[in-house]
């Protein structure tokens, strides 16, 4: 039933996305969001769930539990995270980045994630099915705001969807005692990710002078860098490099 | 014939060698000095804003090329804007500098800095990154890359911060474009908008 219901809200997101009309090109402040209009209706309504919900939990999160209690959460949400980062490390050819990760996933699941038995320095980067299709060169598509879910692209979108699907955590504890957990995952990922960037989100939220073209701006590069990082770009190396040659080219 | 152009090719690919070296070199150390400055300013910080305010726009007019800054901020848009327009945007993206600064100064505090390598980017730019430790362990490690315009005609200096691939001034670009075009392509919108977000 949770995958039926996971897999159906997914698809009226991905209809939703398909049905927004596109912004006329003369009004787009960037060619990468074509449904400029309606991505911004969207944030203002992800605007006013997360200052009268996400907000304030995530606040009462950082004031209330203590920091080992907010480590050990934050371990469990990044142990729920381990078989995607396991299967798409995997697919992108990545096998030591995939074997860290299936490490990690089996060691610490004696304690469900709360706490890292790994003792291991070596980082695990995050994968998902968006940087595989970004790998397999599948072009990005266009930005959308979805939902509570926040920005995406069309092809990071697909990507979540299919990791969805495909989570094995989720099918493991279907009818066990553990699904109660899973069924928190989402909601606790949410809240621990809005309180560890607790600042960086409020800045944006209440410091730029347009907080959506803010948003768009960042969570495109940051995507862009984590592509960046899927196709072997190592230090010394910068996704931003067209954008300033184009301004000293012109200024030649 | 064919000496003379290997030689050429070799002279020239030395000398194109030896610029990046020295570019790199320069920019290196523009960053050692400037991180060594903040650290004094952090060392001598009284808490008051408008002795904080004066010495990071001391470390701004020292390390950063602000001209440059101001111009690559305004997308395409700098070349049409008016001079009074041009100014009036000068004085309020600095005042926005320095105030981000200004309030975010304290989470400057037991940061470590290390250089982990420099690449010259083209004929002018040096990519310089780094990475900055917090020293009490409370926060992760943080990958940052200083943009350094460093080339033999002028001194050093930084134009843009990336921190973990986002770029400071291309978001601060792209806001500034979508301000714009949100307003039916008026700079001064971009100008007001600034203004008001001050004046808060």
């Amino acid at each position: 039933m949770k995958f039926q219901s996971h897999y159906l809200f997914y698809m009226v997101l991905l209809l939703f996305a398909g049905g927004c009309s596109a912004t006329p090109e003369g009004q787009l402040s960037e060619s990468r969001d074509p449904y400029e209009d309606g991505n911004r209706k969207v944030f203002a309504f992800n605007m006013d769930v997360d200052t009268y919900v996400l907000e304030p939990v995530a606040s009462s999160y950082l004031e209330n539990v203590p920091p080992r209690g907010q480590t050990a959460i934050g371990n469990h949400v990044r142990w729920a995270g381990m078989p995607s980062t396991a299967i798409n490390s995997t697919l992108q050819g990545k096998f030591e980045n995939a074997g860290l990760a299936t490490l990690n996933f089996l060691v610490n699941g004696l304690t469900l994630g709360f706490a890292d038995l790994t003792e291991d320095d070596a980082p695990i980067s995050k994968a998902d099915f968006g940087q595989t299709l970004a790998a397999a060169d599948v072009p990005q598509g266009s930005y959308l705001m979805v939902p509570l879910l926040g920005p995406r692209t069309t092809r990071s979108l697909a990507g979540t969807l299919v990791d969805t699907v495909l989570d094995p955590v989720g099918a493991l504890a279907a009818g066990s005692g553990a699904r109660a957990l899973s069924t928190v995952q989402a909601p606790l990922g949410a809240v621990t990710f809005r309180a560890d960037n607790f600042d960086a989100v409020n800045d944006v939220k209440y410091n730029a002078i347009d907080p959506y073209a803010r948003t768009r701006s960042i969570y495109l590069q940051s995507r862009d860098g984590m592509t960046g990082q899927t196709m072997d770009r190592g230090i010394g190396t910068s996704d931003s490099d067209d954008e300033f040659d184009a301004f000293f080219n012109e200024a030649q | 014939m064919g000496c003379l152009s290997a030689a050429l090719i070799l002279c020239t690919s030395f000398a194109s060698t030896s610029w990046a070296n020295d570019a790199e070199s320069a920019a290196t150390k523009h960053i050692e000095n400037m991180i060594l400055a903040a650290e004094g300013l952090l060392h001598e910080d009284s808490n008051d804003p408008s002795k904080r305010a004066t010495a990071v726009a001391g470390l701004l007019d020292s390390y950063f090329d602000f001209p440059a800054i101001t111009r690559f901020s305004a997308g395409p848009y700098w070349r049409a804007a008016t001079e009074t327009e041009k100014r009036e945007y000068e004085q309020a993206l600095r005042q926005v500098i320095i105030g981000t600064v200004v309030t975010n100064f304290d989470k400057l505090q037991g940061l470590k800095y290390n250089h982990l390598a420099s690449t010259p980017k083209g004929s002018t730019l040096v990519l310089v990154s780094g990475e900055f430790i917090d020293t009490t362990g409370a926060r992760p490690k943080v990958l940052v890359n200083w943009r350094v315009i460093s080339n033999p005609d002028n001194r050093p200096a930084v134009m843009d911060i990336e921190i973990e691939n986002i770029s400071m001034l291309i978001t601060q670009k792209q806001e500034n474009v979508a301000i714009i075009r949100q307003n039916k392509g008026k700079f001064a919108a971009l100008i007001e908008a600034m203004q008001k977000q001050l004046d808060q």
